[in-house]
Parts: C-alpha cells; sequence; structure tokens
C-alpha cells in the first residue's frame, strides 16, 4: 500500500471515527443527527478508498440522503425530545456496552479471517494490472455485477428472506397508514362549507366550539372507494 | 490527461496533481458560469413569453446582468437570526453546494469526461439525494417556522421524486449493460451518431418521466412548493440574506444545469451526433461540446416553457402524482426494457441461452426485423399504460375537483 493512501485512510478513518464519538456524545440530538450523516459519509469515503465506487455510492444514497432523513424526520415529529439537555448516559448504559461489544466481536474475526486474502490481493495489484478474471476473485471487488450475481446465486436464500422482510414492512406501513386514514375527518374547503350552510345544515359543536367528529366518515370512504 | 503532462516531463504524482487541479478549476468554472448565462437566459425568455422585454440594461442583451447582481449580494448584509443555530444556519447553504458541485465531477462535456465512475449514474443520483440535508439543516437551523415548513415539504418531495427518478435510469442501464455514463454515451453512437435512447418507445417513455422526476428534484415550477412565496415567504431560505443566499441561488441553478446535462448525456446521446466522427480528434470533440450544450439549453428552455404555463400543485397533488403517476409507468417502462434487451441482444445477456439456440445471426435482415419486433412491442405496452393510468388519473382528479351533494350530505348529515 503505498504511504498516500494510508495517509489519507488515517484522516478518513478519524474524521469517520471522531463524528461517530460526537453522535453519542453531543447533547443536543439534532446535531448528533447530523454528525451520524458526517460519519455515514466518511465510512462512503473509505469504501471510495477501496475501489468499491458501487458500495460507496450506494453508502450515500441510502444512509446518507435516506436513512439520516428518517431519522431527522423522526427526531422533528417528537417534538419533546427536540430540546438541548438531553441525558447522554441512561441506566442500562451496560445493555448498549454489551450489544457494542458483541458486534466487535463479530467483526473482528471476519476481518481476521478476510485479512490473509486482502494482503495476497493488495500484492498482486502491486505487481501489475491482473487479468480481469483473476482480480475480481482474489479482489473480491465489489461492483455492482460481482454483487449481483452473489445475490442472485450464492446468497439467493438470504437475499430472499430479506426481501420478504423488507415486503412485510412495507405491507404493514400501509395497513397502518390506511387505518390512521379511515378513522380522520375530511377537512372541508370553504365552498363546501358554504354550500352546505346554505342548506342548512350546520356542523353540530361541542361546548367549547370543536367540530364533534363523526361515524359517517367511514361512509363516506367507503363510497370513495366505490367510486373509484 | 495526466498521461500528456508525464510525456512532457513532469513526475508522475505531479503530473496528476496538476491535471486533478485543472479538472477541478474548469469544471468550478464551467458550472458557474453556466449558471450565470442560465439565469440571464431564464429571465430573458420568460420575459418575451410573459410579453415584456427583461434585464437588457448592464451589457450587450443585458448579458452582463448576472455580474451586477453577484456584487449587490455581496455587498449586501448578511444577516442571521439571533436564537438561529448559528453553526447549522451558517453550513446548510455550503452543504447544498457541495453536493451540486460533486455531481459535476461525473458529467461529460461532450466527449470529454472528468471521472469516469463505474456507478457514475447512481452517484449523480446520490448526490441529488443529498441536498435534502441541506434543506433540513436550513429549515431547522434558522429557528423560523416558516422556513422548517419550507425545509420539511422540500425532504419530503426530495425523498418522493427520488424513486421514480432512480427507477426511470434503469431501463438506459439495462439497455447499455453499464452504469458508467461513457459507455451509455458511446452505446447512443450507431445510426451516424443519431442512435439516441429517446427515440426508442422505451426511452423516450424514460426521458419523460426522468425529466420530470428532475424537475422536481430541482425545485422548479410546478414542483417548486419547498419555496412556495405566496404561502411560506421563501420556504426554507425564508432566513437567508446575502452571500448565503446567493450561494444557495447558485446551487438551485447549478443543480438545473446538472439535470439538464444528464438528461441530455442520458436519453439525448451526450455530445454524440452527425458527424462528430467523422470529424475526430480536438474538432470532434469541439462539435460533441457544441452538440452537447445544444441540447443542454434546449432542455433548459423547455424548463422555463413550463414554469412559464403550468402553475404549482398542491401538496396532495404533488404526492400523489409521485406515487399514483410516475411510479407505475416507471416500472412498467422497466418491464418494456427488458423485454427490449431480450429481443435485441440476448447472445451478450445470456450465453446460457446461445448455448440452447445458437446464437441470433448479425446478417443486418434479421437485426432490422428484431429491432422493428421490439419496437412495435415495448410501443405496445408503453401506449398501453400511459392511455391506462392517464384515465385512471383524469376520473381521480375529476372526483377531487368536485365534490358531489350526496357527499356532503353523507359525511355531515
Amino acid at each position: 500500500m503505498n504511504p498516500i493512501a494510508i495517509g489519507v485512510f488515517i484522516v478518513i478513518a478519524l474524521l469517520t471515527l471522531g463524528s461517530g464519538i460526537m453522535v453519542v456524545t453531543v447533547r443536543n440530538i439534532i446535531h448528533s443527527a447530523l454528525w451520524l450523516i458526517a460519519s455515514f459519509i466518511g465510512v462512503a469515503a473509505l469504501y471510495l478508498l477501496m475501489e468499491a465506487e458501487f458500495l460507496a455510492v450506494v453508502q450515500i444514497l441510502v444512509y446518507a440522503g435516506a436513512v439520516s432523513i428518517l431519522v431527522l424526520f423522526a427526531i422533528m415529529l417528537t417534538r419533546q425530545v427536540t430540546g438541548e439537555g438531553v441525558r447522554v448516559v441512561f441506566e442500562r448504559w451496560w445493555v448498549a456496552l454489551l450489544i457494542a461489544l458483541g458486534l466487535f466481536g463479530v467483526i473482528v474475526p471476519t476481518l481476521w479471517k478476510h485479512g490473509a486474502t486482502w494482503e495476497e490481493a493488495a500484492k498482486l495489484a502491486q505487481v501489475g494490472p491482473a487479468p480481469v478474471e483473476g482480480a475480481a476473485n482474489s479482489l473480491q471487488v465489489a461492483t455492482a455485477t460481482e454483487i449481483g450475481r452473489s445475490f442472485m446465486g450464492e446468497y439467493l436464500l438470504p437475499f430472499e428472506v430479506v426481501s420478504v422482510l423488507l415486503l412485510m414492512a412495507l405491507i404493514g406501513a400501509v395497513v397502518i397508514a390506511y387505518e390512521e386514514r379511515t378513522r380522520r375527518r375530511r377537512v372541508l374547503t370553504l365552498a363546501e362549507e358554504l354550500a352546505l350552510k346554505k342548506r342548512g345544515i350546520v356542523e353540530p359543536r361541542d361546548a367549547e366550539g370543536a367540530v364533534v367528529p363523526r361515524e359517517a366518515e367511514a361512509a363516506v370512504i367507503l363510497l370513495d372507494s366505490e367510486q373509484a | 490527461m495526466a498521461d500528456a503532462l508525464t510525456q512532457l516531463g513532469f513526475a508522475s504524482w505531479l503530473s496528476v496533481l496538476i491535471a486533478s487541479i485543472i479538472k477541478v478549476t474548469l469544471i468550478l468554472v464551467g458550472g458557474s458560469v453556466g449558471m450565470m448565462f442560465l439565469t440571464w437566459y431564464e429571465r430573458r425568455s420568460i420575459s418575451y413569453m410573459q410579453d415584456r422585454r427583461g434585464p437588457n440594461r448592464v451589457g450587450p442583451q443585458g448579458l452582463l446582468q448576472p455580474i451586477s447582481e453577484a456584487i449587490k449580494t455581496m455587498t449586501k448584509e448578511d444577516a442571521t437570526p439571533r436564537d438561529a443555530d448559528k453553526i447549522v444556519h451558517f453550513l446548510a447553504p455550503v452543504v447544498m453546494l457541495g453536493a451540486t458541485v460533486l455531481s459535476f465531477a461525473v458529467i461529460p462535456w461532450g466527449r470529454m469526461f472528468p471521472v469516469d465512475l463505474n456507478a457514475a449514474v447512481l452517484f449523480v443520483i446520490a448526490t441529488g439525494g443529498l441536498h435534502s440535508i441541506g434543506m433540513m439543516m436550513a429549515g431547522w437551523g434558522s429557528n423560523n417556522k416558516f422556513a422548517l415548513l419550507g425545509g420539511m415539504r422540500g425532504v419530503a418531495q426530495l425523498i418522493s421524486y427520488e424513486i421514480p427518478q432512480v427507477m426511470a435510469i434503469i431501463p438506459v442501464v439495462l439497455m447499455t449493460g453499464s452504469m458508467s455514463l461513457q459507455k451509455i454515451v458511446e452505446a447512443q453512437n450507431d445510426f451516424a451518431g443519431l442512435g439516441w435512447y429517446v427515440f426508442s418507445p422505451v426511452g423516450l417513455l424514460g426521458f419523460a418521466l426522468f425529466f420530470t422526476a428532475s424537475l422536481a428534484e430541482g425545485e422548479r415550477t410546478p414542483f417548486d412548493i419547498p419555496e412556495a412565496d405566496s404561502e411560506i415567504i421563501a420556504g426554507y431560505m425564508t432566513e437567508y440574506s446575502g452571500m448565503k443566499f446567493a450561494v444557495f441561488y447558485l446551487s438551485n441553478y447549478m443543480s438545473n444545469l446538472a439535470v439538464c446535462f444528464i438528461t441530455a448525456t442520458l436519453y439525448l446521446g451526450g455530445g454524440n451526433g452527425p458527424g462528430v466522427d467523422a470529424l475526430g480528434g480536438i474538432a470532434g470533440g469541439l462539435l460533441s461540446l457544441i452538440y452537447f450544450l445544444l441540447k443542454s439549453f434546449a432542455l433548459f428552455f423547455v424548463m422555463v416553457l413550463i414554469r412559464a404555463t403550468v402553475p404549482r400543485l398542491r401538496v396532495d397533488q404533488l404526492m400523489s402524482f409521485a406515487w399514483k403517476f410516475l411510479l407505475p409507468l416507471v416500472l412498467v417502462n422497466i418491464l418494456s426494457a427488458s423485454f427490449w434487451v431480450a429481443l435485441l441482444r440476448w447472445d451478450q445477456q445470456w450465453p446460457k441461452l446461445t448455448e440452447w439456440f445458437g446464437a441470433p445471426s448479425t446478417a443486418d435482415a434479421t437485426n432490422w426485423g428484431r429491432l422493428a419486433i421490439a419496437i412495435v412491442l415495448t410501443l405496445l405496452i408503453n401506449a398501453g399504460a400511459v392511455a391506462l393510468i392517464m384515465r385512471l388519473t383524469n376520473r381521480n382528479v375529476q372526483k377531487h375537483l368536485y365534490t358531489t351533494d350526496e357527499e356532503l350530505a353523507l359525511g355531515l348529515s
């Protein structure tokens, strides 16, 4: 490995780790989410350094562009936690520690096992441009083609299981959202309210002046779906 | 470029460094000059559409107007709200501009490719997705309700239109067999440089869908809901002034420029055109650059035309347009693209089939025949899908425009 690459690696790794530490130590939860985005982008840069362009781009597309936005949305929609001064350490901190250690225990043996392969590949790369097939085998280059082939070949079953899981999550979200919608009362436009007033129908209100919700709403939605 | 410098006698690392610096400078200068031209071009053309003259006093035909505006914004006061999150407020425009400039790294200028990334197509979309972070930061960091509303609207819009945008590209990737923009441009060089994807039924539908989704990604009218000035002042930009506002403005126009460039590259053949290969060398490169710029600015003219004609959508219309109109059509388009690929080059995609049935003859007659079958089949699928979905959408729109008395009575009596 040439010294410039090592230097770049150290800088990126330190930035990634630093922003990772900031995620768990910063007290403002929005700032913590923003630091999380920074560490995602750092990981993408590491992928790029390993010449896994496809993985790097997908990391930015999925994690930095979508997951982090989801996190931000979740934070902003639950208003209580947006304020500052959120506690960083909770009573059950040891559970988190256990999980982190367990994950570390999975990752390190994997690295240990594949380290030899990678060193071999690095030696091959130093010798010169290897024939494409051989390079792909020894380097385990994570190009889109390679990933696609292994999804559809070697790892077909895990891939399908994950697909089914995602599909279930999708259907679950639709079901929940649909139920929410049937309970909600439709908001009338001004013109509709005026038309109703002209016909002498006044919306029923309770003592405080709020509109009383009705059960007839479900019937309207039924009617809607029948017409469609 | 680096090779040429090494031949001149520079050390290899130095020549790589110099070449990179030259490329980066060209990208930055090209992007910002393009943006300045774009603002003038948009204002002049929309003025003529609205029966007025537009900026025509500074320089010949008002061409220097963008420079005077740049000086004006730079000398304006740069105010930050007292209770704003200062750092986030400051970083938001930086993130936006950074994401936009990143996407310029892979955009080919005619036949010149700054960086030929293997996943270049995805890279452009990914950098576009980073805009949502900047938007969120601007909305939240301003500590202003209108800004937050605008930011939320913008992010919701960006992440829902990203899906049809990404999936509209899949047919192009299928037809090319690669995600590199260079390969995509090369693949459209048949028929004397006129084998553009937009001339095939798959490409035509893909072009329309991708361009529409990109309009929403670039916050152009009719999708400019995040900064709808009559509803929420200026959306996430409400609390920005002076240079920071100018940076937002710059990144907005640069991303619109990038959208035009990418659409021209993906569907309109990039720098391909009649005569480029015949000329060859530097002259051919220049001709391809001219073709490319002409195509891109024609696309931008379409954007301006849309801005002058179509009124802004409501938020619910925006969402149902993405999910109920664009997404089904995009899926159908992927289906017909796979038919297209299967008919035209199953020998390349599936060697197994060649083993079983023998290689398809490369004789011209069979190729033309297969092309004709592919065009008819994909045209039928796409036209049928468009007609069906248009019908369904029209019915839906009419239902939402007029509420019948019965519905009112049922809902409230």
